[in-house]
């Protein structure tokens, strides 16, 4: 064999190498997010999303965060309608990228999100939505349902009725639905399905009980009165983590192993782990916030949607699919290295040596795909208050085991037979930015 | 492995590969009037609705119409046209409406409103009426409710003459994988003075099957033809 054929090879190598994570260019932002600097992280964030990246969709989804907590419900509705249209259409096979992944890794293929990512967009799109002018807010609902629908079928074809469980809707989808219907006075049937389906999903003595009995047989408020509803997004969400799957990469060393005892030639040895995505979220910083209006304390507030569970759980079921690409692309890589081999006559020990190292190499360069929305939140919590129609004081304070930090106010207008609506992001005992309060701009 | 057998190999993967498909968009076209509504798969939609709709208020309307009512005449001397509240749709049938309730509502509005005996009151002023005297839906015939009701709609230059009610209800029947799903659209029309009322109904049952072959197996047309 040459040195030109071998320099050849190399070169194709480095070519085909993987890229990567792309969790190190995000940290920096995210990390500004979490530190309460709004604008900072956004400027970065904003000249991220400049740049042609495969993960593009990710910062904007970021970018979207950070909008919705500055007071900009209308541009964070633009980004996630844009990724959301992105997704539905980039969810389609692609053949060319189902070729560059298999001999690079999976981040060549185009982003279009996590199952939960994609109903979760849509959760924070209804949000957005009702921080303005809840127009849109309604149809949102929906096309959280419909699209749950969508994937829980997908899931069933491609995994089997297994999948079925994991596959749940976040409850907050069904409650925003029950929220929205019962705001209309007229009604109270669809408001009961709703909460009835919530309740389904959520610890058999939850809140949503009253919501179901109010639904039944009471009205929405009484004359005179509207009601405030408190979103809190707790703690720092779902993300992806890169780790080694070592019991299957010590299978694959065993197998390669033998191929080399048998075989004309040795094929390169599994000595670069098998990476995979793993989904970790850190714990939540507190239970739950105490509300108080006025100076009285009105109640705390509730969990509605665990994000991390879904996360894991939908992510779960797509776990036996990520490895088996992963063992094939290694497969792929090695037949390629043996047929090299084969092709050039590569029998002297140093070269079919030297051919292995560059295999060893190839395997090396590749990472798993992080690439995930990295500003969600742990839990999504909420809290419904039925007040005098006017002006009133808020205070939110996280409470720890029945001990309460210092609170941050807020002043709100409560319109007679209205919803108004309020959202906080707590990471940490300290919200980022101000409350969000709908159609108070 | 042989080089063939690679180069074999190579192409197997590139077929399946291309098999899997390209990146596609997606496309609209209109439906002409004359062509059929598309069949929902698992739950019912426009092919059952819109004629469950067209079929209940045209026997609505035509029951009132051949009743022996006292004809209220307007100042011109004519018989005035009564004012129907409709106040709602109510679904008690086994599938989530989605966004036809609201579908629903507007097309039963509309074609009462084009009938010339009766006119409908706009949903704006019955919705605010709710909202102003909190009294749910459901609560409208007891009597003290009805008054409060009408009389806040009076107050607006708004008289009611009849409320209007439609509800959907749905029966299943089961067998195997086939499901027969029937559905009922039933409108009722109390008169507001003496609470005396008028019912129609109308019905369209439905088939579900999980196999292509359901259709045939429960629905053979031969049998039919017997």
């Amino acid at each position: 064999m040459s040195c030109r054929s071998h320099s050849y090879w190399f070169a194709a190598l480095l070519l085909l190498a993987g890229c990567s994570t792309h969790a190190h260019t995000l940290r920096e932002p995210r990390e500004l997010f979490y530190d309460n600097q709004l604008a900072s992280a956004h400027s970065k964030l904003d000249k991220l999303s400049s740049k042609r990246r495969s993960d593009a969709t990710v910062i904007e989804l970021d970018l979207a965060m950070v909008d919705l907590l500055r007071g900009d419900p209308e541009t964070c509705q633009q980004r996630l309608r844009k990724v959301r249209d992105k997704w539905d259409h980039d969810e389609q096979a692609s053949a060319s990228e189902s070729v560059t992944a298999m001999i690079t890794d999976d981040q060549r293929r185009a982003y279009h999100g996590e199952d939960y990512e994609k109903l979760l967009v849509r959760v924070f799109l209804t949000l957005a939505s009702l921080m303005k002018d809840g127009v849109d807010a309604e149809s949102y609902t929906l096309q959280i349902l419909s699209k749950h629908e969508q994937l829980q079928q997908r899931a069933d074809g491609r995994w089997g009725e297994s999948a079925r469980h994991a596959y749940r809707p976040p409850p907050i989808a069904f409650y925003l639905r029950g929220v929205l219907r019962e705001a209309t006075h007229a009604n109270y049937d669809d408001a009961l399905r709703a909460y009835q389906s919530t309740a389904e999903m959520l610890p058999a003595d939850s809140f949503v009980n009253h919501d179901i009995e109010r639904v039944s047989h009471g009205v929405h408020s009484a004359p005179g009165n509207g009601v405030l509803y408190i979103f809190s997004l707790v703690g720092r969400g779902p993300h992806k983590v890169e780790v080694a799957e070592q019991a299957t990469s010590d299978a694959l060393l065993i197998a390669d192993r033998i191929v080399s005892a048998v075989g004309k030639y040795s094929v390169p040895p599994t000595l670069a782990p098998i990476k995979i995505p793993r989904i970790v979220s850190p714990v939540k910083p507190f239970d739950c916030l105490q509300v108080n209006v006025d100076g009285q304390t009105m109640g705390y507030t509730q969990p509605l949607t665990d994000v991390q569970l879904l996360a894991a759980q939908t992510f779960e079921a797509k776990v036996p699919e990520i490895m088996a690409r992963a063992v094939a692309r290694r497969v792929v890589k090695k037949s390629a290295i043996y047929v090299a081999k084969d092709q050039l006559n590569a029998s002297a020990p140093l070269a079919s040596l030297a051919m292995d190292a560059a295999g060893v190499a190839w395997e090396a360069t590749e990472s798993a795909d992080t690439r995930c929305w990295g500003l969600l939140p742990r839990e999504i919590q909420i809290s419904r208050v039925e007040l005098p129609a006017g002006k009133h004081d808020i205070q939110l304070s996280p409470a720890i085991a029945g001990r309460v930090s210092s609170p941050t106010s807020s002043r709100i207008d409560i319109v007679d037979g209205r919803n108004t609506y309020m959202l906080s992001y707590w990471p940490s005992l300290s919200p980022i930015g101000s409350a969000q309060i709908s159609g108070q701009r | 492995m042989e080089c063939s057998q690679w180069n074999r190999l190579c192409l197997l993967a590139c077929l399946a590969l291309l098999a899997s498909g390209c990146r596609g968009y997606q496309y609209g076209h209109l439906i002409k009037n004359n062509q059929p509504d598309i069949v929902g798969s698992h739950t019912a939609g426009a092919e059952v609705y819109n004629p469950l709709i067209d079929e209940s208020v045209s026997r609505l309307l035509g029951t009132q119409m051949v009743t022996a009512h006292p004809a209220m005449l307007g100042p011109d001397g004519l018989p005035a046209c009564r004012t129907v509240c409709f106040v709602g749709v109510e679904n008690k049938s086994a599938e989530e409406l989605g966004d036809f309730k609201d579908q629903i509502y507007q097309q039963i509005d509309t074609q009462i409103n084009r009938s010339e005996s009766f006119k409908a009151l706009s949903r704006r002023m019955v919705d605010a009426a709710l909202q102003e005297t909190r009294l749910r839906p459901d609560s409208l015939l007891v009597p003290d409710n009805m008054r409060l009701f009408t009389s806040v709609l009076q107050r607006d230059g708004q008289p009611v003459d009849y409320l209007l009610y439609a509800t959907l209800t749905s029966g299943t029947t089961e067998r195997n994988s086939s499901t027969q799903r029937d559905y009922l659209l039933t409108l009722e029309l109390i008169d507001t003075r003496s609470g005396t009322f008028t019912k129609e109904q109308a019905s369209i049952r439905k088939g579900y099957h999980q196999t292509y072959l359901g259709k045939a197996l429960n629905y053979n047309p031969l049998k039919a033809w017997k």
